[in-house]
């Protein structure tokens, strides 16, 4: 390539690529520049190293995928409405709420998603041989990235149920669930918007999502909706409980364990411990387990 | 639906007043924000991790740690450059995460690059950008968050400074030792044959 009887050897491609960003001045620089007056192919390749500026600039940003956009969005709306909660937390009559800025409630339609059971807990007690809801809610582990100051003002307020539900709670679950039940779980927002046709790949992913800590954030389910579940799993160990979306309508998606199996039930909103109008359920093979 | 949120044209509050209303309480700032950014904000983080789905996972981790922090924004910078130097930073942790051992930060980069360079298709050669993709993922990754910032999504150096962390100086080095580093695999694009074939691609390696 290069005759030995020139001045200078050629510079390679990172020499010039450095010199033409500046980084290479004083003597050094004048030598690339001398060689560059004289050596055609290094004169080229440095005109090819400024092309590959202009091609990179010209090539067009991908739009972000609806999916994800669905998600993000989801995930920036729990995190709107959990630090609304955690204001109204920290002081619940603060006449500021009347002055604050009123959220546009474009966010009422979306699904609150409801993680009832951190998968690992719902492993341990499986392993037990247990049967009935389990505990849920601030203790675990896994929701402490999610977890927030709204998060833990609520699981303290929880605490006086105790963490773990003794499973005669389960059994009596079929009656009207008071506030103060000692059932407690808390809620997790999504964006999720559940599909007939791609509902197992989308709750498998959705579990996995929640087994890796990354769900959004939680606030503890009301009366209506524990009844709800209660009605819907009949006291099985509760994984996932989230009102997300399903063909297009809100909806809430409750996931349990039941047998070797986690079952997964789509219920039109409304649901409560009286009434409940399922539009969908299905399988999904123990995806909950680590 | 997200997304469609009415835009007036002339009427936008600039970033820094939506990063204001929502620091004061708005909830609605922050959306509106992440809609305006969030394709250039998902062509950073999608070209840093070279994995769709990670990157998502990475913006999703920035978005939080934006909302959260946003009280810290000092306004020092742009909104923007705030925001890409959050997700930049994501998306590095992420591949950081991903690597299987975090040693060296040189062979930290050796490891992420093994990791990175399988799939080189050759059915998507006819499709530039694809081939531009492919061929970002044979560059180290700060090197290909440099040149990501400057290159492609034209942010001037001190800007990306900025984002990345660290000096103009670096930067500079950083683009430039990527951009001699891609000259071999993206000189077919224009055209010009010969220069790929006398590079030798070695010559481009660590120095």
């Amino acid at each position: 390539m290069s005759e030995p009887k020139e001045k200078m050897t050629h510079p390679d491609s990172e020499v010039l690529a450095e010199f033409r960003a500046g980084l290479i001045t004083g003597r050094s620089g004048a030598r690339i520049s001398g060689h560059l007056a004289a050596c055609e192919r290094c004169a080229g390749l440095s005109d090819q190293l400024a092309e590959i500026s202009t091609l990179l600039a010209a090539v067009p940003a991908p739009a972000m995928p609806d999916a994800v956009a669905r998600r993000l969005e989801g995930v920036l709306a729990a995190e709107a409405a959990n630090r609304d909660s955690s204001e109204r937390a920290v002081d619940p009559r603060s006449p500021d709420r009347a002055t604050r800025p009123r959220p546009r409630r474009h966010w009422d339609f979306r699904l609150v998603a409801l993680r009832v059971l951190a998968p690992a807990a719902a492993v341990v007690v499986l392993a037990a041989g247990g049967y009935g809801l389990s505990r849920i809610g601030g203790s675990s582990s896994t929701s402490s990235q999610a977890a927030s100051s709204g998060v833990a003002s609520a699981a303290s307020q929880a605490q006086r149920g105790g963490a773990p539900v003794p499973s005669s709670a389960a059994k009596s679950g079929h009656e009207a669930v008071p506030g103060e039940a000692p059932l407690t779980f808390e809620v997790v927002t999504s964006g999720t918007s559940y599909q007939r046709a791609t509902l197992r790949l989308q709750l498998e992913h959705e579990l996995a999502l929640h087994a890796r800590g990354a769900a959004g954030q939680q606030e503890l389910a009301s009366a209506s909706v524990k009844g709800c579940v209660l009605r819907v799993t009949r006291g099985v160990i509760l994984v996932l409980v989230e009102n997300a979306h399903y063909q297009g309508q809100p909806a809430i998606v409750i996931v349990a364990h039941s047998g070797r199996d986690d079952a997964a039930w789509v219920i039109a909103p409304g649901c409560s411990a009286s009434s409940d109008h399922v539009l969908a359920e299905t399988t999904l093979p123990g995806t909950s387990a680590p | 639906m997200p997304g469609t949120v009415p835009i007036s044209d002339g009427e936008w509050p600039s970033d820094t007043e939506l990063l204001r209303r929502h620091v004061a309480g708005d909830s609605d700032a922050f959306g509106e924000l992440f809609r305006r950014h969030r394709d250039r904000l998902w062509a950073v983080a999608l070209r840093t991790v070279c994995d769709p789905e990670e990157a998502a996972d990475a913006l999703q981790d920035a978005m939080i740690s934006a909302f959260r922090r946003a009280a810290d924004f000092r306004g020092d910078s742009a909104v923007t450059t705030w925001l890409h130097r959050i997700v930049v930073n994501a998306s590095l942790d992420r591949l950081r995460r991903r690597a299987v051992r975090p040693v060296t930060s040189a062979g930290d980069e050796q490891a992420l690059e093994a990791l990175l360079a399988h799939d080189p298709d050759p059915a998507r050669a006819a499709d530039t950008r694809l081939d531009i993709d492919a061929a970002l993922r044979i560059l180290p990754p700060a090197q290909r968050a440099a040149l990501v910032v400057v290159d492609m999504l034209g942010f001037s150096v001190d800007d990306a400074a900025a984002i990345l962390d660290t000096s103009p100086g670096t930067v500079k080095s950083r683009c430039a030792r990527a951009r001699a580093r891609l000259l071999p695999h993206v000189a077919h694009l224009r055209g010009n044959r010969s220069a790929s074939q006398r590079v030798s691609p070695a010559q481009g390696g660590e120095a």
